[in-house]
């Protein structure tokens, strides 16, 4: 589901399958389908070319997580991952950082959280103007400001 | 070896294009002098700017970042800021603070300029509202400011557009105050609510603080600085001055700066204006050091640097049950309270501070406070508590009145220095026991408006640190040479031809955003010299 297109994937198809998995803990899709699981996002191919320092660290990450990691079950995944961020807590928090930026890009994660898709410009938001008659009772009051 | 800019001096050379700069340019041009300004950064393209593009808040937290050493733009300088617990926000470009400024637009109040008067406290200023009041409503009208006339807590004023939407974060914490019966007003905002000179009215995208690409946010690159090029200013982009220069007689006679190549030029002039801001301003004075000023430029009363003054800032957060539509609209111009901003010593402080309501933040924002504050948990129950927090918060910021404490400094760093190799600005500050007062006071006060509209939980944040937005008093105006480094308009004392028009020269710092008065100040300043053009030196 993401929108990123890319011919040279920087993970192999085993490291995507167990980012995959991982990701799918960090922010997994809601009961009612209409939240996507972050497993569905591509990851490997946003940091590759939006933040390309990282892109080692993401691999070791995926190296940590061996093998099987991604057929056990969601809550042994997640206990994993839950102890991995604590020892590790610095590369988790930069890891969750990634995932958080790349995944409130989708449009179909903005859509459910009920905003707009893309960008903000040059469409814009309609704000109601509000109701200036709640200034009565400030004008009500007394002028305010010290006499010097 | 220094390679000369030109063969001609110029009549006046203005240093820093920012908001104090662009405004004393465009008020010295219909004098015909040859005025040059020299400006750091580049000039900003409006397509540039993140909410062009969907990863528009990721870069909020790179190169549109508000602190500098993390944004690393070539064009920026390194500040070192360890021995402060807020840090130096800025930016370096045409345009200057404007181009990521929240755009709140207030004027400092008739009381601020005269605190020892009143409060006994600090000093008054050498000049009044009353000297600046014209200033402020040329200042509105060349920037584009929105606003409601009619606030009790000011002397009257029309602001020439109408207000910014309340949105319904503005109508929910308006009730809260109405409830406790106290002051709020829609926020003066330097942002067009219509059409204005050419500019289109804000869309409400939202981070108005990483630069508007609609245009709509008054940043001086797109105000005063087109009609200050029209009327034949020279803005030389890419040049760092890294100091002022003297002749015999103890005048300043040009600047040293390095030119987009990084190659040093000199540039000669009869007289200088800096407008570099409170910290770029004592940086490049103290750098200016000679064996007539061997403590720096303009420092026989040994204050240039000393008296730094920031707005502490704390926000406290608000969650509500029904949705605000808190990410669309301005995020930090809504409504204001004075309630708290006069003096009243039973709170256990002296002086005051301002709230300001502000909008929510957008959802990758949302999502990384919630998992640093420990209220979005990441796995399992994340949906829940992002759908919670997201468009159903609504914030207040509390803007304290910071006094001058010679405590609290700008040095030049020893060792630090920026890639043309001029020494970076060392900070030094302590928060005083005053300021902390105040934000307590602030922050348990901006709780209870919350609670009172509705907020079904409230936090605080207590200080922030990267808040340094403010940044004031670091070459003071005075009348006497010992107690203050210009005078009543901006003219060095020991220095007849070096004049300063930012940040630097406030005496004091209200409780409010400074921006519409440091402009006001500049004009001032620029309409005095015109005035005395013929004895200016004298
Ligand atoms: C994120 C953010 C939000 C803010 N929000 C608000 C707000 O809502 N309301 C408000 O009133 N204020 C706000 N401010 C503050 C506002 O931007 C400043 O008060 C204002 O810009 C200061 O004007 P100035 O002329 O003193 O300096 P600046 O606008 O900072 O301009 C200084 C200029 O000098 C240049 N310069 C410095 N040194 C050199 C050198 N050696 N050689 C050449 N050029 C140099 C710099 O590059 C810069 O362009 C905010 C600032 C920030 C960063």
């Amino acid at each position: 589901m993401t929108d990123l297109i890319s011919t040279d994937h920087p993970l192999t198809n085993p490291q995507q399958q167990t980012l995959s998995a991982l990701l799918d803990v960090l922010i997994p899709a809601d009961d009612d389908g209409l939240m996507p699981s972050a497993g569905e996002v591509d990851l490997g191919a946003y940091v590759n070319e939006k933040s390309r320092d990282f892109l080692p660290a993401l691999i070791s990450i995926t190296d940590e997580f061996e093998a099987p990691f991604a057929a056990l079950s969601f809550a042994e995944r997640l206990e994993q991952v839950r102890s991995w961020s604590e020892v590790e807590p610095e590369l988790f928090q930069k890891l969750l950082m990634e995932t958080y930026a790349v995944y409130y890009q989708q449009g179909r994660v903005l859509e459910g959280i009920g905003s707009k898709a893309g960008a903000p410009f040059p469409e814009g938001n309609t704000v109601q103007s509000g109701d200036l008659s709640l200034l009565d009772p400030v004008l009500a009051k007394p002028r305010g400001y010290r006499r010097v | 070896m220094t390679k000369t800019a030109s063969d001609e001096p110029v009549d006046v050379l203005i240093i820093g294009a920012g908001a104090s700069g662009a405004a004393v340019a465009w008020s010295l041009a219909d004098t015909k002098m040859r005025i040059v300004c020299l400006e750091q950064g580049d000039w900003m393209k409006q397509s540039e700017y993140p909410t062009n593009k969907t990863d528009w808040e990721v870069q909020q937290f790179g190169p549109f970042n508000i602190d500098p050493n993390i944004r690393k733009r070539e064009t920026d300088y390194p500040i070192n800021n360890e021995g402060s617990p807020i840090n130096v926000v800025n930016f370096n470009g045409v345009g200057g603070g404007t181009i990521l400024y929240a755009a709140h637009f207030p004027r400092l109040h008739p009381s601020d300029f005269k605190v020892k008067t009143l409060d006994g406290v600090a000093d008054d200023w050498p000049i009044s509202y009353e000297t600046l009041e014209p200033y402020f409503g040329q200042n509105d009208r060349m920037m584009g400011v929105s606003g409601l006339a009619g606030d009790p807590m000011y002397p009257p004023k029309q602001p020439p557009l109408p207000p910014i939407p309340l949105g319904l974060v503005g109508e929910t914490v308006a009730r809260g105050y109405n409830k406790l019966g106290w002051h709020w007003w829609p926020s003066d905002s330097a942002i067009i609510s219509q059409p204005y000179n050419g500019r289109d009215k804000c869309l409400n995208l939202g981070p108005c603080i990483s630069g508007c690409s609609q245009g709509a946010k008054s940043s001086t690159d797109i105000t005063y600085w087109p009609e200050a090029i029209r009327a034949g200013v020279e803005l030389r982009t890419r040049c760092r001055v890294r100091e002022i220069t003297l002749d015999d007689q103890g005048m300043a006679d040009g600047v040293i700066y390095y030119d987009d190549q990084g190659e040093e030029c000199f540039q000669n002039a009869e007289v200088v204006i800096m407008a570099c801001n409170g910290v770029g301003t004592p940086r490049i004075l103290l750098n200016s050091k000679s064996d007539r000023y061997p403590n720096g430029l303009a420092n026989s009363s040994g204050l240039v640097g000393k008296n730094l003054m920031f707005h502490p800032v704390g926000f406290a957060s608000g969650i509500f049950e029904e949705k605000l539509d808190s990410h669309k609209g301005p995020q930090g111009c809504c409504i204001l309270s004075k309630e708290f901003y006069e003096t009243d010593l039973s709170r256990g402080f002296v002086r005051g501070y301002n709230m300001q309501i502000s909008r929510g933040s957008g959802p990758f924002h949302t999502a990384i406070q919630g998992y640093m504050n420990g209220k979005i948990p990441w796995g399992p129950g994340h949906h829940e508590a992002f759908q919670k927090r997201f468009d159903h918060m609504a914030n207040i910021g509390v803007l304290c009145e910071d006094l001058p404490e010679e405590c609290n400094t700008v040095t030049l760093d020893p060792d630090l220095v920026d890639s043309n190799g001029i020494p970076a600005p060392k900070i030094d500050y302590t928060l005083s026991e005053n300021s902390r007062r105040m934000l307590d006071h602030g922050l348990a006060r901006a709780e209870e408006v919350l609670l009172a509209a509705g907020a079904i939980e409230t936090t605080s944040s207590g200080l922030v640190q990267a808040a340094g937005w403010h940044l004031l008093g670091t070459a003071r105006m005075g009348k006497d040479p010992e107690t203050s480094v210009v005078n009543p308009w901006g003219r060095s004392h020991d220095v007849k031809n070096l004049f300063i028009v930012d940040g630097s020269i406030f005496v004091t710092g209200g409780g409010l955003n400074p921006t519409s008065t440091i402009q006001a100040a500049a004009l001032y300043i620029a309409d005095t010299m015109k005035k005395n053009l013929a004895n200016l030196f004298d």
